[in-house]
């Protein structure tokens, strides 16, 4: 007892010095945290109720009329669909791909390690210069796609309609056409991608127990498929959530490729019109504020309420 | 072995596609503006001597040019002197497409000045997020503290903040206090990294007490065990998380396209090909895939040399 009352102070003592320097060491990163995150998160919402542009100094409140814009003009409806379709391809795209390749490259050991680097390479490179070297691929004229197209032209492959027409009359302009400018885009998306979603998938395949697959053997399950379902996929499922939020996040994101490929206006007919490229329109390039933290709050939204499901779906453990 | 061989079949077609741009890039980059027009030379083209013509034309001789030159044409009209002096310069400015392509990478853009902004930028951004978030994770890790819960639950919503979403926000306040189109600008959204604190602290909670304990025994300050006790343990994390840092901030286009507008001493490298994309009168391609070329090199070739480290950091976000 002696020995506790003649310590009480010190540890009381040592307990608030520790209290002390814990919040020294935190503090600049609290800071910070406010700072740049959180207070731009506020002044967004504020901003989105008012008329505001930079180089004034007074600004109106408008009540929800940039809300009101966005979902009654035709142009913000094409970014609408342009996000939402470039979002509902390439997500579900890039993550079967990945898992596909994934399972592949599992099933063959050591060689498969070649295609896991190769697919891993879009990943890391610049993908602004990618999108130039894409350009370059997709030129109408020189482009190594059309030229590729051409050399059916003539062989039994014409028998496909969309390389008759191509050969009959000419290949698509592709990044020019509104029909397919999207759709280029969605595909340097998967592109680019995929391969991130393979490494993951691969790093949650390593965490299935093979006494699994002879269980599930045992069990009744012959087929490559039936211990695909029955085992492989309820073991991935932590990994599946994981890779659908993020593909999202990143999918919603896209900018560097329609910025190069339509440095004004958001491609042929608005198509690819996506919601980060109308906040930089709008917002930073023509100083209509208001509209621009509309679209900003909007696109919160959409991205937090993704990393909520997420959350909750973890911590139900969901296995489905 | 029949069944391996469809495996391959397909991940090689997969990979043909992936490689297909990279291949292109570098092809075009070795290329003379006459191969790329036609789609000739295979991949590294012919290296047939080609005149640069714009060199000729800055070496048209004038007047004086042909005063000069006379004493070393004795017995030569003018009209022949200048025949000569044109025929070399023509000699001179000759030179193989490769060194054509990427000499002019480096001298139509300050591409040096470009990579060293590039360099200056990423590692100034990891130092910093380095510095703060270290001391906030070991903080929350392992010291007890009235407001731990809620600094850390701060931390947790602040994952969902994707930086780029609020880029208007943030353009405005750096607007407001003058600091667009500076090194600042670039750097300061990005100091703070929820996402490492994150990390970090779910690794110092993996350390044990008794190894702190030891060293407060020694005598040592809470600021100088986070240096000198928790940062070497964390080598391998912090190790994964320089890797992560470092790729998304050499690639990044949206955030330095909004504040460096003009500018060219601030441009990074993407911005900078960017611009180089913009000048371009279409002969050009070859300089600009070497550019591209120059840009996605060092992190490609990194990836290549240590694969097993590159993907662990940038799949480290799938750790959680």
């Amino acid at each position: 007892m002696d020995i506790d009352e003649t310590h009480t102070p010190n540890v009381v003592y040592a307990e608030t010095a520790q209290h002390r320097t814990a919040w020294w060491l935190t503090a600049p990163a609290l800071c910070l945290m406010i700072l740049i995150l959180l207070v731009p998160v506020v002044i967004a919402g504020i901003l989105s109720f008012t008329d505001y542009s930079l180089g004034n100094d007074t600004f109106n409140w408008v009540g929800a009329k940039n809300y009101d814009r966005l979902f009654s003009s035709s142009t913000y409806e094409k970014m609408f669909i342009a996000t939402f379709t470039y979002v509902v391809t390439v997500v579900p795209l890039s993550v079967g791909l990945g898992l596909g390749a994934a399972l592949l490259i599992n099933s063959m050991g050591r060689i498969g390690d070649i295609y896991k680097t190769i697919y891993f390479l879009p990943v890391m490179a610049t993908l602004l210069a990618m999108a130039i070297a894409w350009e370059f691929m997709l030129h109408p004229s020189i482009g190594m796609v059309n030229r590729t197209l051409e050399m059916s032209c003539g062989t039994v492959l014409e028998f496909i309609p969309f390389l008759k027409n191509g050969c009959a009359e000419r290949f698509p302009l592709w990044l020019g056409d509104r029909d397919y400018a999207i759709w280029v885009i969605c595909f340097i998306g998967v592109w680019q991608g995929f391969g991130f979603n393979m490494v993951l998938y691969l790093a949650g395949l390593t965490s299935v127990h093979r006494e699994l697959y002879h269980a599930a053997e045992m069990d009744g399950a012959k087929s490559a498929w039936e211990g695909f379902r029955l085992v492989t996929w309820p073991a991935l499922g932590p990994t599946t959530v994981f890779v659908v939020t993020i593909s999202c996040i990143r999918a919603f994101q896209v900018f560097d490729t329609i910025e190069a490929f339509w440095p004004q206006g958001g491609g042929p007919n608005k198509s690819t019109y996506v919601m980060m490229f109308a906040i930089f329109e709008k917002g930073i390039q023509q100083n209509l504020i208001g509209i621009g933290s509309a679209i900003t709050v909007l696109f919160l939204v959409f991205v937090m309420f993704l990393t909520l499901i997420q959350r909750w779906l973890v911590e139900r453990k969901v296995h489905y | 072995m029949t069944r391996d061989l469809w495996k391959h079949l397909i991940l090689i077609f997969g990979a043909l596609i992936v490689i297909a741009p990279f291949y292109m890039m570098i092809s075009y980059s070795f290329k003379s503006p006459g191969e790329i027009d036609r789609g000739e030379g295979g991949f590294f083209g012919r290296q047939e001597m080609m005149v640069d013509e714009r060199c000729v034309k800055l070496r048209d001789p004038d007047r004086d040019d042909v005063a000069t030159a006379a004493p070393r044409f004795p017995n030569q009209t003018d009209r022949q002197i200048r025949d000569a002096l044109v025929a070399e310069a023509v000699a001179d400015c000759q030179m193989r497409p490769i060194v054509f392509n990427y000499t002019k990478a480096f001298t139509e853009a300050p591409l040096l000045r470009y990579l060293l902004n590039g360099v200056i930028v990423t590692a100034s951004i990891f130092l910093i997020q380095i510095v703060v978030a270290l001391p906030a994770a070991y903080a929350l890790a392992k010291l007890k503290f009235w407001g731990r819960e809620a600094v850390f639950s701060i931390v947790l919503f602040c994952l969902l903040i994707p930086v780029h979403a609020i880029a208007l926000p943030l353009y405005i306040m750096l607007a407001k206090v003058g600091l667009t189109n500076t090194y600042a600008a670039l750097v300061v959204p990005w100091t703070i990294s929820v996402f490492g604190i994150f990390l970090m602290r779910q690794f110092f909670m993996t350390v044990p007490d008794d190894l702190i304990d030891a060293a407060r025994m020694d005598g040592m300050g809470e600021l100088a065990i986070v240096w000198r006790v928790m940062l070497p343990t964390a080598i391998p994390a912090l190790l994964a998380f320089a890797i992560f840092s470092v790729v998304a901030h050499w690639n990044d286009y949206f955030w330095p396209r909004i504040v460096v507008t003009g500018n060219r001493d601030l441009f990074t490298p993407p911005l900078g090909l960017r611009e180089f994309k913009g000048d371009g009168d279409g002969s050009f391609f070859g300089p600009m895939m070497a550019t591209a070329t120059v840009i996605v090199t060092p992190l490609i070739v990194a990836f290549l040399v240590a694969q097993r480290r590159f993907i662990e950091g940038i799949t480290l976000s799938g750790m959680k």
